[in-house]
């Protein structure tokens, strides 16, 4: 039970940061491209409940920022100006999930603007862009994975059920994509697109390439798997009762590798946002303004912006949580599964 | 009357990485009637397994048929296509598997396994799929038949996952069901529960059965006719009651000599040991000239060396090969 509690918690953990990156709209601010261009690399603002004069307020405010006299780059905090955080307000227009028209924000302040965690050189609100970053980010490492398993699940299960050279073909397809470096081979098959392409296309050759190159891997876990599942001995008896192989690999095979697979999946989906993030951080990738956390990062490349704006690095510790959380139940599942398999081994030996 | 099932010089062969090809059944004959059981008696290694999976297609991927025929129903199921070979599975030809813990599906409920080879080849309604496979149940089991439909195959006992292949393999009303050791892992007492359910279905189907075992005490009340394979060869078929009785190879003679006196053993004849077969079932591996059993046989003649006996007819239907009879 422990077990199974144990990937309850991870799959909260992960439901609770993706769902705050679906519902990006409502906890950001914001729009993630609407500029502010008189307060470019603005700080992030401090939450305060005890203002200059010792007075508590029960409602959360920022100061707001100036410039420090005889700077034209450093901010401090102006303490006559309060901005109070309003909850549940109206602010920029967004569509929820993508479709949904809506124009309720967790907090804004209707006039005066809030930066929570900074502004960027066109002074775009680094937390809203944060938060609709992760959208393509984490969709493109959901969509990769999703690809790259349904690919390799179908060549992996093809070469262990038929065998013979099938399976001798199949492998040493599989061993010449392992061997290929898939960050180059995006150089290239970026080569033959025009130079600007639309944010859409743009994603979706991202998933693509990471799917075309991924695949190998699951292949050859699935192909072990099919291997030793074909020889059971209930599925003999299927196959010799009229059962049908599209049957017997629906019924029979793809069970015996959902563990392996969702397994895989937990492990390939922060691999694969990591690589969106490589590619757009290259510049490979979705192109600017859409955010995504890899564009956020890619600002990191100047020298002035790497030593002076410490809040440029968030997108990177962003990340983290969302990793700890796939590790953690990528764990979690390669333990329940291996304990099925032991006591499911020790049931046996005892029948 | 035309027989169900003619295998005609089956010959199989294993491959593997160090011998290219090892024959496991080296010109294997016979026939079934409609509503014959065939006992089939062999002693490991003598291709009882291989024989019954090569009528249906089952062999393992290095296992290779090397020529003969297996006509069923007037069709050589080794040339049928797949589709057609589908069809027979389970519907025309059932098989039941040696190990009834392994056979069944550890997490689908044996009710539904059973309904499945229904659905596989009827395509009748969800109601009425239900109603056979309640039948089916009602008819091997006489108490609890619900309660066995819904159970899963780990809260079953041996003898009842057993019924419940013999349930998946009758479902669909074959003409003919292969039984590999099918009491091969059960106690003595479910063994004999069992035989008694295969001696009900006979007769109230009327269908006919190739009953594969290594033990020949099993065979006596069921069989009609037996088969005695050694190294994938026939060296004796005939009707069970003479072969069981006076068998005539000397392969038979040994094997039954060395089965343990049932009831009304002496006190004397416990002590005695009993008999064995010297030497070792020949592996079939090299090419050998002469009798494949002539290294143990007791009786063995110059002549055995050298040639291959030949099949020789004694009476109605009793077949020995051995060179010590003459037609």
């Amino acid at each position: 039970m422990t077990r199974r509690r144990k990937i309850v918690f991870w799959l909260f953990v992960l439901g609770g940061l993706h769902g705050i990156v679906l519902c990006a709209g409502f906890f950001a601010p914001y729009d993630p491209v609407e500029q502010d261009r008189i307060n470019p690399y603005l700080p992030p603002m401090h939450l305060h409940i005890v203002d200059a004069e010792k007075h508590l307020h029960l409602r959360p405010f920022v100061y707001a920022s100036r410039l420090r006299p005889g700077t034209f780059d450093q901010y401090v905090e102006d303490i006559r100006q309060t901005r109070p955080l309003k909850f549940f307000v109206a602010g920029a227009p967004y569509r929820l999930f993508g479709f949904l028209p809506a124009r309720l924000h967790l907090f804004g302040d209707g006039k005066e603007r809030i930066y929570l965690l900074g502004t960027d050189a066109f002074g775009r609100d680094q937390l809203s862009r944060l938060l609709f970053g992760g959208q393509i980010s984490l969709f493109s490492g959901l969509l990769g994975a999703g690809f790259t398993l349904s690919i390799g699940w179908c060549i992996g299960a093809a070469a262990g059920y038929y065998g013979g050279w099938r399976d001798d073909m199949l492998m040493r397809l599989v061993e010449l994509f392992l061997a290929l470096p898939w960050l180059y081979l995006l150089f290239a098959v970026r080569a033959f697109l025009p130079l600007t392409v639309n944010p859409l296309k743009a994603f979706f050759l991202i998933i693509a390439v990471i799917a075309a190159v991924g695949w190998a891997r699951p292949a050859r876990l699935v192909r072990g798997i099919v291997l030793s599942a074909k020889e059971r001995d209930f599925v003999r008896a299927a196959r010799g009762f009229g059962a049908s192989s599209f049957y017997i690999l629906r019924r029979h095979i793809l069970p015996e590798t959902s563990s392996v697979l969702l397994t895989q999946a937990a492990i390939l989906i922060p691999q694969y946002v990591l690589a969106e993030m490589t590619l757009s951080f290259l510049g490979l990738g979705v192109p600017e303004p859409v955010p995504s956390w890899g564009n956020l990062l890619s600002n990191l490349q100047q020298y002035s912006v790497l030593v002076s704006y410490w809040w440029m690095y968030l997108p990177a510790l962003v990340m983290a949580p969302f990793f700890l959380g796939y590790l953690g139940l990528a764990s979690a599942l390669q333990e329940s599964s291996d304990a099925y398999k032991i006591e499911k081994r020790s049931l046996g030996s005892l029948a | 009357m035309a027989s169900v099932l003619e295998i005609q010089n089956l010959q199989v062969s294993y491959f593997s990485r160090e011998v290219r090809s090892r024959p496991v059944l080296s010109g294997v004959s016979f026939d079934l009637m409609p509503g014959e059981i065939l006992g089939v008696l062999g002693e490991s290694g003598s291709g009882k397994s291989t024989l019954a999976a090569s009528v249906l297609r089952l062999l393992p991927p290095n296992g290779q048929v090397g020529g003969g025929a297996v006509l069923f129903e007037g069709k050589n199921l080794l040339q049928v296509s797949s589709e057609e070979l589908r069809q027979i599975r389970g519907n025309r030809i059932a098989l039941i598997f040696q190990e009834p813990s392994l056979a069944l599906h550890p997490t689908i409920r044996v009710g539904e396994q059973v309904r499945r080879v229904l659905a596989a080849h009827q395509s009748s309604g969800k109601n009425d799929l239900d109603h056979r496979t309640r039948e089916v149940f009602n008819r091997l089991f006489a108490q609890e038949a619900d309660r066995i439909l819904r159970s899963y195959p780990h809260q079953l006992s041996g003898g009842q996952r057993q019924r419940v292949l013999i349930a998946q393999a009758i479902a669909c009303n074959p003409a003919l069901v292969i039984a590999d050791e099918p009491t091969a892992a059960l106690d003595p007492v479910t063994q004999m529960e069992i035989l008694r359910v295969f001696r009900d279905l006979r007769e109230h189907l009327g269908l006919a059965m190739i009953f594969i075992t290594h033990n020949p005490a099993l065979l006596a009340g069921i069989a009609d006719r037996i088969l005695i394979l050694y190294a994938g060869q026939v060296v004796e078929w005939g009707p069970a009651e003479t072969a069981l009785r006076s068998p005539k190879h000397p392969y038979t003679k040994a094997l039954f000599e060395s089965i343990p006196a049932g009831t009304g053993e002496t006190e004397k004849s416990r002590k005695t040991s009993l008999p064995v077969i010297p030497g070792n079932s020949s592996p079939s591996s090299l090419p050998r000239k002469g009798c494949s059993f002539e290294p143990r046989c007791p009786v063995r003649m110059d002549v055995c060396r050298e040639f291959e006996p030949p099949l020789v007819k004694l009476g109605q239907s009793h077949i020995v090969s051995c060179f010590k009879y003459k037609e």
